[in-house]
């Protein structure tokens, strides 16, 4: 268990420099513009593209922030030991949803490819990039260390030794 | 009832052995639930039946119709389409009559020309390793297990199979390829090329052939091929 608390710690840590620094960065003729992943979801908004807006909002924002909260909520349960089969549903959406974050990075890696067009206009990743994707492994790897028996565990030392399950 | 409920009570109704004489407490013939440990007497299930676990909703064991035939169709599917993906272009971006046609792997050479190293090995281990690694495992190991015979190593490859599942970022890459054509389309006209749909043919075929066959299923034809 000390793995997954490391390594969520550490995810949340870079969470920081990850919304700080910039994504993505593009240049242009007259043009210079630098985002960060939140100043790219208000500047969509703003354009007029909700639902891309959306969908990074939830993606960069959302998906990594639920899930560090529901690893922690993980980890509590294997001290309280309640309510493991919620716990355990919660356990496997929080698997299943972390790899959904990496999506801003590959907008950035495909930006990034496809537009070169020298002077005119040119596409550069940012510091963010490589930090938000550390974010989504780290907690990818602090759910993966977690053993979903430990809630089990807990919950049947809360019954007394002779309790029969149903 | 439902094939999957059926067999669910079915398993419930195996006794734990906990209390049970030790007779009864024979380490084959037991299964441990992998999520919340659970035990239950090991029971294979029929043809189209799903075992799961009542406490947790866990599958223990479930038997998919020609599983193992449709999986290697799917794998060698996913296998050309792989091929295919990775030598066509795949987006072609045109700015003020300038045009700039990329493959799949130009979203990790430009990351490495941009001084971003670390994250391009990253993203070609998302988008090119962690997929490549999974069709050949598929096939490596389905292949021969159509006339029930195994290659070296396949136990190996079974378990770095399963383990590189969290690794493949595929689908979350289609994703991102869609949001940026909406980006792009503000800036440039742009164009999908024929990898872009073999990428998306890649998807459905990586993902139908590993939930065609159960993991369970494929370690125990390993066990019983040419052993």
């Amino acid at each position: 268990m000390e793995r997954t608390i490391a390594l969520a710690i550490a995810a949340a840590i870079l969470y920081l420099p990850a919304n700080l620094f910039p994504i993505m960065s593009s240049r242009g003729i007259g043009s210079n513009i630098s985002n960060t992943i939140v100043g790219g979801v208000i500047y969509f908004w703003k354009m007029g593209s909700y639902p891309v807006a959306a969908i990074i909002f939830i993606a960069s924002v959302v998906i990594p922030v639920l899930k560090l909260i529901s690893i922690t909520w993980l980890c509590i349960a294997v001290r309280t030991g309640k309510n493991p089969r919620t716990m355990t549903t919660l356990y496997r959406m929080t698997e299943l949803i972390g790899r959904w974050s990496m999506v801003d990075v590959f907008v950035v890696a495909i930006m990034v490819a496809a537009v070169q067009f020298g002077s005119l206009m040119t596409v550069e990743p940012g510091a963010a990039a490589l930090a938000f994707a550390g974010v989504v492994i780290l907690t990818m790897l602090s759910a993966m260390s977690f053993d979903p028996r430990l809630i089990w565990d807990a919950a049947r030392k809360k019954t007394t030794p002779t309790h029969k399950h149903p | 009832m439902t094939p999957s409920k059926a067999a669910a009570a079915a398993a419930a109704t195996d006794p734990a052995p906990a209390p049970a004489p030790a007779a009864a407490l024979q380490p084959d013939a037991m299964l441990a639930c992998p999520d919340c440990d659970a035990l239950f007497q090991r029971k294979t299930p029929e043809e189209g039946e799903r075992i799961v676990c009542p406490h947790c909703g866990a599958t223990l064991a479930s038997h998919r119709r020609n599983a193992l035939q449709r999986a290697t169709a799917f794998a060698a599917a996913a296998a050309s389409l792989f091929l295919v993906a990775n030598f066509f272009p795949f987006l072609s971006v045109e700015v003020m009559g300038r045009t700039n046609t990329i493959g799949i792997a130009a979203s990790v050479e430009a990351l490495k020309d941009n001084g971003n190293a670390a994250l391009a090995v990253l993203v070609a281990i998302f988008i090119l390793a962690a997929p490549a690694a999974m069709v050949s495992g598929m096939l490596y190991i389905l292949i021969p297990l159509l006339s029930e015979k195994r290659l070296p190593g396949a136990e190996n490859v079974c378990r770095i199979l399963y383990g590189t599942d969290h690794w493949n970022m595929i689908e979350v890459f289609l994703i991102g390829v869609l949001v940026s054509l909406i980006k792009l389309a503000e800036l440039a006209t742009v164009r999908t090329d024929t990898a872009f749909w073999a990428f998306a043919g890649l998807i459905v075929c990586l993902t139908a052939s590993m939930a065609a066959i159960d993991r369970r299923e494929v370690w125990s034809r390993l066990q019983e091929a040419k052993a």
